[in-house]
């Protein structure tokens, strides 16, 4: 995901911001990272790249 | 299965778009391409969200358009083939994919100027829920396409692996309504079904929509018609 995603998505749970904590970075993009929830601190995983913002009950689907 | 595992499931993204929109199966994508230009286009710097994106068909189309769009989908391996096509399209830095539930976006109220679905709503559970969280995250405008329960789909669609929810038109009005949307637009095609198309070569194919085109202009055209868009406004 490029950064300038973080400006549109929000916690899919209580749509609070989210700040980026980045794991992997390309030239391009963030390859692997987290997104973390600034009001209930839940964790959505960034992989190859695409941003998992599934809550969490539907994560391992 | 149901829709939500059986699109997931990695043989079934990568056969998906050759099972569906090669031979007869083109004449289905260009007459979905033009549906989706037609009600949303021009797209031009407009801030677009497609929900259920599957393998991006219509992200890319409309990011070649200039939109900035982002795709939504559940499927990490459909996501996947949808970001290869990007990059592959040149489209990649005007377009985000990312994994989500279609009833709890990820997205703050009336961020996008458009929303739409693609033979989404066929696979969805609870419609009323999905419509209203498309609406929510919408500033100006929803538009999205249901198969419809007096077509001739109804004869093979219980034969369907994924489950296929078939709609009326006054069930769609009251979603519609439900969601706070109004309609601005519906257009209905395909009196004879999407599955008839995929079995055929293109000559055959292409002197069949002719038909199929003539029939949808009769009075009782819009009546049979399998497939419907409908175009529909915030507020």
């Amino acid at each position: 995901m490029n950064e300038s995603l973080l400006e549109i998505v929000c916690c899919p749970l209580d749509k609070h911001d989210l700040d980026l904590e980045v794991i992997q970075r390309t030239d391009e993009e963030i390859a692997e990272g987290r997104l973390v929830c600034t009001e209930c601190g839940e964790e959505y995983p960034i992989e190859d790249g695409i941003p998992n913002l599934l809550p969490p009950d539907m994560r391992d689907g | 299965m149901k829709g939500k595992q059986w699109y997931q499931t990695t043989d079934v993204v990568e056969t998906y778009e050759t099972k569906r929109f090669s031979q007869g199966g083109q004449l289905i994508d260009d007459r979905e391409k033009r549906a989706v230009l037609d009600a949303i286009g021009p797209v031009g710097e407009k801030r677009v969200l497609e929900i259920a994106c599957g393998t991006g068909r219509f992200t890319t189309l409309l990011a070649e358009r200039g939109a900035d769009i982002v795709g939504l989908d559940i499927s990490s391996p459909m996501l996947r083939e949808g970001r290869a096509k990007a990059v592959r399209a040149g489209v990649d830095s005007n377009i985000e994919f990312v994994r989500g539930d279609a009833a709890r976006l990820p997205f703050p109220d009336d961020f996008f100027d458009t929303v739409f679905a693609m033979r989404f709503f066929h696979l969805a559970d609870r419609p009323a829920s999905f419509l209203a969280e498309m609406c929510r995250v919408s500033a100006e405008q929803v538009f999205f396409d249901t198969f419809n329960g007096r077509s001739t789909r109804s004869a093979y669609n219980w034969l369907l692996p994924m489950g296929s929810r078939l709609y009326g038109d006054s069930e769609v009005e009251r979603l519609l309504a439900g969601a706070g949307l109004s309609l601005a637009s519906a257009e209905h095609d395909f009196v004879l079904p999407y599955g008839l198309y995929r079995k055929l070569p293109n000559d055959l194919a292409a002197d069949l929509r002719e038909l199929d085109v003539a029939l949808g202009e009769t009075p009782v055209g819009d009546f049979l018609a399998s497939v419907s868009y409908w175009n529909a406004r915030v507020g």
